[in-house]
């Protein structure tokens, strides 16, 4: 079975020229999340860009798992923390409308 | 068009041997790769130079024919016939012509083609885009239709009530084009909404600021105030203070992607003492303070 927002792992390992060994080291990182149907393991659509983005870091620079694993927890932090600023940003707007 | 000096990008001599390119690419990469540095438009510009940069030195028959016509390219045959036959690309002398992670300098095309050669055939995602759209207070207070063109290409897109400013929404599918059949970017669009000369926004509340007569804040009264919603009759108090504060329920902005719900809408008062008395008011004042 497989929709619009389930990818099959050996589906993606070979559009992506990755083995299945590796997507599944991921999953034992908690790097990323997989779907069970039937007796098949699935990726979800969604989720791709950052699973595209993790086979970068190995690939383009040599970062192996847990190096990556710290990378998307930075990662992570600078988004919550760049949200965190758009907030307070627009609260001070509120004292300083030039701003 | 000017001449790129591909030793000096990767901070190299020009005896550099094949380990010393791959350590400077790897070292460089990883301090400016687009994943590490999310919206930074100058890492993603460093970034592309250096993958070029790598794309030549690091490939024995490319480096050769740049170490042989690089800087003296304007001379090389191999150079006009290339030029020729290149197609009309866009951009300045000597600087990149894309804005994405496969755009090369007009001088890489010149001498070797478009694109990488070599490559993997592997499937990957287009290119993320981003955008930025500006919006004025009142346009944020309703869902509305805007247009907007995305390297070249016009997407009409639903804006809806209540964004925030800096608030970032993902249109997928709209980004660059995937590599050998993969699915296309996503569109990230980031609003910047304006502010309002009476109306300041707080999340979802708004704030307005109004004068009130001294005679209705002492004697109450009514007061016509108007809201994004329209005019609203606001009944005064007997001796409302300066200063002082009242809530209107429902009348903020509108709660992103809440149907129907709203924040509220505080109103401040400004009690504007009257100027210009006549001796008469005068003396009725004087007459009042010694009641």
């Amino acid at each position: 079975m497989e929709n619009d927002q389930l990818i099959a792992i050996e589906v993606f390992c070979a559009n992506y020229d990755v083995e299945y060994a590796f997507v599944e080291s991921l999953q034992e990182h908690d790097l990323i999340e997989t779907v069970i149907v039937g007796n098949t393991r699935f990726l979800q659509v969604p989720h791709l860009g950052r699973i595209e983005r993790i086979i970068r870091f190995h690939r383009e620079l040599d970062i192996n798992l847990e190096g990556i694993e710290a990378i998307q927890g930075l990662l992570s932090r600078i988004e919550h923390l760049d949200m965190e600023i758009a907030s307070l940003r627009n609260r001070l707007r509120f004292y300083e409308p030039g701003l | 068009m000017a001449f790129v000096d591909y030793y000096q990008i990767l901070g190299l001599d020009k005896n550099a041997d094949e380990k010393a390119i791959k350590n400077a690419y790897r070292k460089l990469a990883r301090k400016y790769h687009p994943d590490l540095n999310p919206n930074d438009k100058e890492a993603q510009k460093k970034f592309q130079e250096l993958n070029e940069a790598n794309e030549v030195l690091s490939d024995p028959e490319k480096r050769k024919k740049y170490d042989k016509y690089g800087k003296d390219w304007q001379h090389s045959e191999e150079f006009e016939r290339a030029r020729q036959a290149r197609s009309q690309a866009g951009g300045q002398e000597g600087q990149w012509s894309g804005g994405g992670n496969e755009g090369f300098s007009d001088f890489f095309e010149s001498m070797f083609g478009s694109g990488f050669g070599g490559g993997r055939q592997v499937r990957f995602r287009g290119q993320d885009y981003q955008a930025e759209i500006h919006l004025g207070l009142r346009d944020a207070y309703e869902t509305h239709k805007q247009t907007l063109t995305v390297n070249g290409k016009n997407i009409r897109i639903t804006v809806p009530a209540g964004v925030e400013n800096g608030q970032t929404i993902k249109i997928a599918g709209h980004g660059g084009p995937g590599s050998n059949g993969g699915p296309n970017g996503d569109l990230y669009i980031t609003f910047s909404v304006g502010t309002d000369e009476k109306l300041r926004r707080s999340g979802n509340d708004l704030h307005l600021k109004t004068d009130l007569d001294l005679y209705t804040a002492v004697l109450g009264g009514e007061l016509v105030v108007e809201t994004l919603s329209g005019k609203v009759k606001l009944p005064i108090k007997p001796e409302t203070q300066n200063g002082s504060v009242v809530r209107l329920k429902g009348k903020g902005f509108p709660v992103y992607k809440q149907d129907g719900k709203f924040g509220d809408l505080y109103v401040t008062f400004d009690v504007k003492i009257p100027t210009n008395l006549t001796d008469r008011q005068k003396e009725l004042f004087t007459e009042l303070s010694k009641s």
